[in-house]
């Protein structure tokens, strides 16, 4: 495989500011390969927008390079880019029904009528949508929008797509079904993604790696596995899914163990970014990686009070008071033996230290 | 595939963008690349600037600038202004400057450019037409004969030919315009003078006409806001109220007289008030009136006339403020327990306080400056400003008077404009 | 509409006065508009309804004032001279004030509320004021009693409506379309013309009516610019009015009223064609 390969696209040191005072997105690196799909996730006013647009040129970075296919582009006009773009409201032109959309980006390439015709059609047929070729964008509903949208970005065949919150504006089901449909339209075509999105189902359904931002800074490039599985800071952990977390204090380090104590309990737990004795810490521990009366293979097991049950169908969740906490979930599995507890009780809870990360302890809003 | 891993910079919190120095030079490059955006969009106006300056700014400065501008006697008169320069105005001015001014008003006459200079003294002493006309003639008429040995003689001449010579007062006349700049156009549109003495003073009561001319313009506009108001408030309440598909039928009866022209919808009312018109018609045939009454070319017929013309720039501010005000306001101010007219004052109306805002200050800034209908329909009681200056500018001919009244309702629309823009926003300015 | 149950009879007085006032308001607003047209049919040249008008006598209606207006030179050439001057002013008031609109839509127009401010101002300025400030400058620049001149003039004061209607419609406009555009791979100019255009152009062509009207009624700077050879519509009824009014007067109004109709209708048309381009649908 050669470089420009796996260096499709690249963005080099690129930051970002708008008043020469506060950075947008901080030295931004991320080198994305051809074929791949790459979503940058992130709560609104983290940067992964003002990255998008420097990358389809509507902004220019302050600093640093962005490549695509070994090729600066920090100097070349948006229309020059051929990068297929999905807008957030679609930006479908209203006044142009949905052939001559369609075909707007081949005229402006002035490919022969025959051949744009043709790929229209294509178009229209790959999103199972031939019969609104006459209409208007505002004739449509918000899903046929969407569709035409990406068959819009589609249509000249551009190697590198980005998408910008695309599914937004889609109501719950509607958006699950076109997840499908743009990771299916991303397998069959071989192209390159860039999505943006603040959700993180999405992200975690749809992406080979996921660039999670905060701040402007990107703060756990990984697959979705790893990201959920072994989130390297709190507020990757926090973002993503959802977390027990437990302040405390290293108070021993080793290799693959640490002992933190939390309201003068000692926890077990796998040292992530922590360096030193002494130091705060977040413990982070997913509410299904505990066990409500475990068995003696777990290192960690502490008295806890049943506060609330929940009845979720597939699990019962279960708010407990462990070490002072009260906002503490375990996540029952309604399995073939459901266990028998009620509000009040006394149980025990335990977890394996390798499924409590201790992490760097956040500090609220700087992570 | 092997992915790099991103730099170690990326998790680096004290991450900022290099030294203070070069944080300066982006700054500043920063700033020129904001300068060249604002120059580009700056750009697409500036055709249309020069354009306006050109055509509508200038003209209106020229105007004022002759409002204030007045170099006739001192470009005709040079050496007689020069001569009353050290005047005292205590007594009639020495010998010298009767050979002065004889001379300059021989030649004059013989130029023929004397109507002028005694036309614009006169504007100051009425009088001085006739009296510097009549002295010209006399002294040419002297010179041609035996002409004047010294300056006593001449000052004996000119006495002889006018009496009005030994007095100071055509002397401060022309002292009083003895610059090329002067406040004598304002000071006359209000009714004030220079008089003999130099000083400001009012003009004589029976030349008192401006100031109530003013005070007129202003109560006239003011009647026809608060009849504006009064017809315009329910009636937008009503459009915007309604549901749409009768509203928009009723819109257009609204509408459809904003569009029609103005001389269209003058005539019309001519049409109509005039003695032998629709309305006397009806009201004597309905046996209201046994005389036919005078409706049109006076002050009745313009208050009625502009009243029509303005109200559809009262109705549709008003319309579009209460077309956004919710009607759940109302019914929460009814479920709460108050009575309609309280829930009316203290729910409704303080909502549509900006609309009445922008009607009222629209309508008064066109009302004041109303020309073409006070000048069809008014009469002589109907008469406003602007039909003053165009009396000025087009009888008269005295165009620096005309300058100068133009100024004062200039100043009095831009302060009111700039109120408007300040009160409720150039912005939210809608047409049709 | 039914009137609640519960109201007590004075608020139902109250009711049906305020509507009655309403309507009262909206007769005195469209009545003088409309009883000119059946005026101008008048066989006598009265400005009054004749018995036999009354009666729908068809030998007391006539349209001899419109044949008066047809004939006459002196009218026909005040209509031809109106066509020209508001056309040429409209072409120029709408090319520049779309341009200056495009500048101050943007985000980065600096002073946009003094600049706005001051190209609205030929609204707000009273005509007399402009009109006699003009008398002398456009003297001096030899343009009075010029077509120029009277051009220059009315498309001086058709700006502001252009700018107003212009603006607005850019305020509405969405700017990812144009990204769109460019990402789609079209240049600056290209997506000028195929797609800031179009969806502007309703809003463009209400600003060019609005400144056709203003200058189609515009009669100050005329009697103060213009000279015997520039005559418009309205300086033409303007002497018909002071000098004799004749009922031929009030065909020409006829016709001007039926104008405005067409015109209202064409806004409406526009301002609908205008939501549905915006993808609201009816």
């Amino acid at each position: 495989m050669n470089k420009s390969d796996t260096h499709y696209v690249r963005f080099l040191n690129v930051q970002k500011t708008y008043d020469g005072e506060n950075l947008v997105v901080k030295n931004f690196n991320l080198d994305i390969a051809q074929g791949e799909f790459v979503t940058m996730l992130g709560p609104s006013g983290s940067g992964k927008t003002t990255c998008l647009m420097m990358l389809a040129g509507f902004e220019s970075a302050t600093q640093g390079e962005i490549y695509i296919d070994g090729t600066p582009v920090n100097n070349l006009a948006p229309h020059k880019r051929d990068i297929g773009m999905v807008f957030q409201n679609y930006a479908l032109f209203p006044h142009l029904t949905i052939a001559e959309n369609l075909s707007f980006p081949l005229k402006v390439r002035k490919l022969p009528k025959s051949d744009i015709e043709q790929r229209v059609k294509r178009a229209l047929d790959m999103i199972e949508l031939p019969q609104v070729a006459g209409r208007r964008p505002g004739q449509l509903s918000g899903g046929q929008q969407q569709r035409v949208a990406l068959a819009r970005a589609l249509v000249f065949e551009p190697k590198l797509v980005l998408m910008d919150e695309p599914l937004g504006a889609l109501d719950k089901q509607l958006r699950e079904q076109m997840q499908y449909e743009i990771k299916r339209l991303h397998e069959r075509l071989g192209i390159t993604v860039l999505y943006v999105t603040h959700d993180q189902t999405e992200a975690l359904t749809m992406s080979d790696r996921i660039a999670v931002f905060n701040e402007g800074v990107v703060q756990q490039l990984a697959s979705p596995t790893e990201l959920y599985e072994r989130p390297s800071n709190a507020f990757v952990a926090q973002f993503i899914g959802e977390n027990n977390k437990l302040s405390g204090q290293v108070e021993q380090i080793n290799q693959d163990s640490c002992v933190v104590s939390v309201e003068g309990c000692s926890v077990q737990a796998l040292p992530v970014n922590i360096r030193q004795c002494g130091e705060p810490t977040t413990l982070s521990i997913r509410p299904e990686r505990i066990q409500i009366n475990p068995d003696a293979s777990y290192d960690n097991r502490f008295d806890a009070r049943v506060l609330e049950l929940i009845y979720h169908g597939d699990h019962l969740r279960t708010r407990v008071e462990l070490m002072n906490h009260d906002q503490f979930i375990v996540k029952v599995p309604n399995g073939a033996h459901p266990l028998a507890i009620s509000k009040g009780d006394q149980v025990q809870v335990g977890w394996h230290r390798r499924d409590c990360r201790a992490l760097d302890a956040m500090i609220p809003g700087r992570p | 595939m092997k992915y790099e891993a991103i730099s170690a910079g990326a998790l680096d919190e004290s991450q900022t963008i290099g030294t203070p120095s070069t944080n300066n030079s982006l700054k500043m490059q920063l700033r020129r690349a904001e300068r060249w955006n604002r120059t580009r969009a700056f750009l697409l106006v500036v055709p249309l600037l020069l354009f306006v300056g050109v055509t509508f700014i200038m003209p209106i400065m020229d105007m004022l600038h002759r409002s204030i501008h007045d170099p006739l006697i001192v470009d005709h008169l040079p050496k007689t202004v020069a001569a009353l320069e050290s005047w005292d105005r205590q007594q009639i001015p020495e010998d010298t400057t009767y050979a002065v001014l004889a001379q300059e008003l021989v030649s004059l006459h013989k130029q023929r450019d004397l109507a002028k200079v005694a036309g614009r003294l006169n504007t100051e002493f009425s009088g001085m037409r006739s009296l510097l006309s009549k002295s010209a003639r006399g002294l040419a008429r002297l010179n041609a004969g035996a002409g004047l040995e010294s300056a006593a003689d001449t000052r004996e001449a000119m006495i002889r030919i006018d009496a009005r010579w030994s007095d100071i007062q055509p002397w401060a006349a022309i002292k009083n315009l003895n610059s090329r700049y002067t406040l004598s156009y304002y000071l006359a549109a209000l009714d004030m003078h220079y008089d003999v003495s130099g000083d400001i003073s009012a003009q004589p009561e029976r030349r008192q006409i401006y100031k109530a001319l003013l005070i007129k313009t202003f109560a006239m506009s003011a009647l026809i806001t608060v009849l504006c108001l009064l017809l315009g408030y329910p009636l937008a309440h009503l459009l915007a109220t309604l549901p749409e598909s009768r509203s928009n039928l009723l819109m257009i009866m609204v509408l459809l007289p904003f569009w029609t022209s103005l001389l269209v919808r003058t005539t019309s009312w001519i049409v109509l008030l005039q003695t032998e018109g629709v309305i006397n018609d009806v009201l004597i045939s309905i046996g209201l009136i046994s005389e036919r009454i005078r409706m049109v070319h006076n002050l009745f017929g313009t208050v009625i006339a502009m009243t029509h013309i303005l109200l559809p720039f009262m109705v549709l501010p008003l319309y579009s403020v209460m077309k956004n005000i919710s009607p759940s306001y109302m019914r929460a101010a009814r479920s709460l327990g108050a009575k309609p007219a309280y829930a009316f004052i203290h729910i409704y109306l303080p909502q549509t306080l900006p609309g009445i805002g922008a009607g009222a200050i629209l309508t008064f800034i066109l009302s004041i400056g109303f020309y073409i209908t006070p000048a069809l329909v008014g009469g002589r009681s109907g008469q406003m400003i602007s039909n003053f200056i165009a009396y000025h500018m087009q009888t008269s001919l005295n165009w620096g008077l005309a300058a100068a009244l133009g100024g004062i309702l200039l100043g009095m629309v831009l302060l009111l404009y700039f109120v408007y823009n300040r009160l409720i926003g150039i912005n939210s300015l809608k047409v049709g | 509409m039914s009137l609640p149950v519960y109201l007590t009879p004075i608020e139902r007085l109250g009711f049906y006065g305020y509507r009655l006032f309403c309507y009262a308001v909206l007769f005195f607003l469209i009545m003088p508009v409309l009883i000119i047209i059946p005026l101008s049919f008048n066989a006598e040249p009265y400005f009054s309804f004749t018995e036999g008008m009354l009666r729908l006598d068809s030998s007391a209606f006539s349209l001899r004032w419109y044949e008066d207006m047809v004939t006459n030179p002196q009218w026909i050439n005040a209509l031809k001279n109106s066509v020209i001057i508001a056309t040429a002013s409209t072409l120029l008031a709408t090319t520049l004030g779309t341009m200056a609109a495009l500048g101050l839509s943007r985000h980065n127009m600096p002073l946009r509320n003094a600049v706005m401010a001051l190209l609205i101002s030929p609204m707000i300025v009273p005509v007399i004021i402009a009109a006699a400030g003009m008398y002398f400058f456009y003297t001096d620049l030899g343009l009075a009693q010029t077509f120029t001149g009277v051009i220059l003039a009315h498309a001086v004061l058709g700006i502001p409506f252009v700018v107003i209607t212009v603006t607005a419609t850019l305020a509405g406009f969405d700017h990812s379309l144009t990204r769109a555009a460019a990402n789609l791979g079209a240049g600056p100019v290209y997506t000028f013309f195929h797609i800031t255009m179009p969806l502007i152009r309703p809003g463009v062509i209400s600003g060019g009516l609005f400144s056709f009207g203003t200058s189609f009624d515009e009669v100050v700077v005329v009697l103060f610019v213009s000279g015997v050879e520039q005559r418009t519509v309205p300086r033409q009824m303007w002497s018909g009015i002071r000098e004799q009014i004749s009922p031929t007067i009030l065909a020409v109004a006829t016709l001007l009223i039926v104008m405005s109709v067409l015109l209202l209708i064409t806004l409406e048309l526009l301002r609908r064609r205008n939501a549905r381009m915006r993808g609201m649908r009816e």
